[in-house]
């Protein structure tokens, strides 16, 4: 049960992290505004790089939270109700 | 060697890392880890585990029996690794997050909004605690006191609270787990630091003031019932009896 909550931490964390880098990036217009890390990204992207890196923002955004929630509460569950079944035999 | 040590010869609290003597490896074993990351982690702990059992036996030091670690190589790599990985840490945000430098302060001109360095806005945030100064009926409901005097009185009490706390309990625990009471008022103590000083910002707040208010008082209380029974849940978890024995290992006061 440890190793699942690792394994869900560490995709959330290191996910998160890097959502974080490129929020700040594409979704802050300025570190002094009341809507840093959720204003809209920009609606033309500059660069074939910049459309990437907002891309890959919202790909990590999905990977920390369904990462987490995979491993802290589908396979668990998966797992108990595996036994719960194992056991009426 | 007293009679106890030789009754009682696991002195490793039954985890397994320290094997007892009649329990060390063989040849082959120890001829089988030879690459790479398995090696070298099976060195790192058989020789931690070689250097404490050279220090227990030259021991004379009956009533503790864990020794610890050496400082060199052991504490000194971790910490290295943990400091690496810090280090790394800032330059990956100083280079990924490029602050945005905002222009010079104005001396002429005084903010509409004026903060105190965010570690003290919880100090702030006792300042605007108004609604829970008494309105006395012998009084004509007025307030006994001003609200500003009541706010540093409030700084008072809390500063006072904390410095009473070390003379309640003398901190003997190692981990959370081996008092879960005062691990639950921690807790409740700085969810009530984190509070206070989104109590205090509440004019940049994105909620209701009065429920802002509201939640200052009982988000720190919910958090403490709900640190002290995941704590008393964990006393069931592996690493219970290995705390305990620390804890009574601990030479008496």
């Amino acid at each position: 049960m440890a190793d699942e909550f690792m394994k869900g931490f560490g995709l959330f964390s290191i996910a998160s992290f890097l959502w974080l880098i490129s929020a700040s990036w594409y979704r802050t217009p300025s570190f002094e505004s009341n809507r840093q890390l959720i204003s809209p990204p920009p609606a033309e992207p500059g660069t074939v790089f910049d459309s990437v890196g907002i891309f890959l923002g919202d790909l990590m955004f999905w990977t920390a939270l369904v990462g987490a929630f995979t491993f802290w509460v589908i396979i668990p569950a998966g797992r108990q109700a595996r036994n719960a079944m194992v056991v009426d035999e | 060697m007293s009679d106890d040590t030789q009754h009682d010869a696991r002195t490793d609290g039954g985890t397994g890392i320290v094997p007892p003597d009649d329990d060390t490896p063989t040849w082959s074993e120890r001829k089988s880890r030879r690459a790479g990351l398995p090696r070298l982690t099976y060195e790192y702990f058989e020789r931690a585990r070689r250097e404490d059992q050279d220090l227990r036996q030259e021991s004379t030091y009956v009533e503790r029996d864990v020794l610890a670690f050496p400082t060199w190589p052991h504490e000194l790599i971790r910490n290295l690794a943990l400091t690496s990985f810090f280090v790394g840490m800032l330059l990956l945000l100083s280079a990924t997050l490029p602050p945005h430098i905002g222009d010079p302060a104005n001396p002429s001109s005084t903010p509409s909004i004026i903060l105190p360095d965010w570690y003290l806005y919880w100090s702030f945030g006792l300042l605007k605690l108004n609604d829970l100064n008494p309105a006395i009926s012998l009084l004509g409901e007025q307030k006994l006191m001003a609200d500003r005097t009541f706010g540093v009185l409030a700084n008072v009490v809390v500063v006072g609270a904390i410095s009473v706390v070390p003379f309640l309990n003398k901190g003997s625990a190692r981990r959370p787990v081996e008092q879960p009471f005062w691990a639950a008022i921690g807790m409740g103590g700085v969810t009530f630091a984190l509070t206070l000083s989104l109590l205090s910002i509440k004019n940049l707040m994105p909620m209701d003031v009065h429920l802002l208010f509201d939640l200052t008082f009982l988000a720190p209380i919910v958090i403490g019932c709900l640190t002290y029974a995941v704590l008393k849940t964990m006393r069931e978890g592996y690493m219970y009896d290995l705390n305990r024995r620390y804890y009574r290992l601990r030479p008496p006061k």
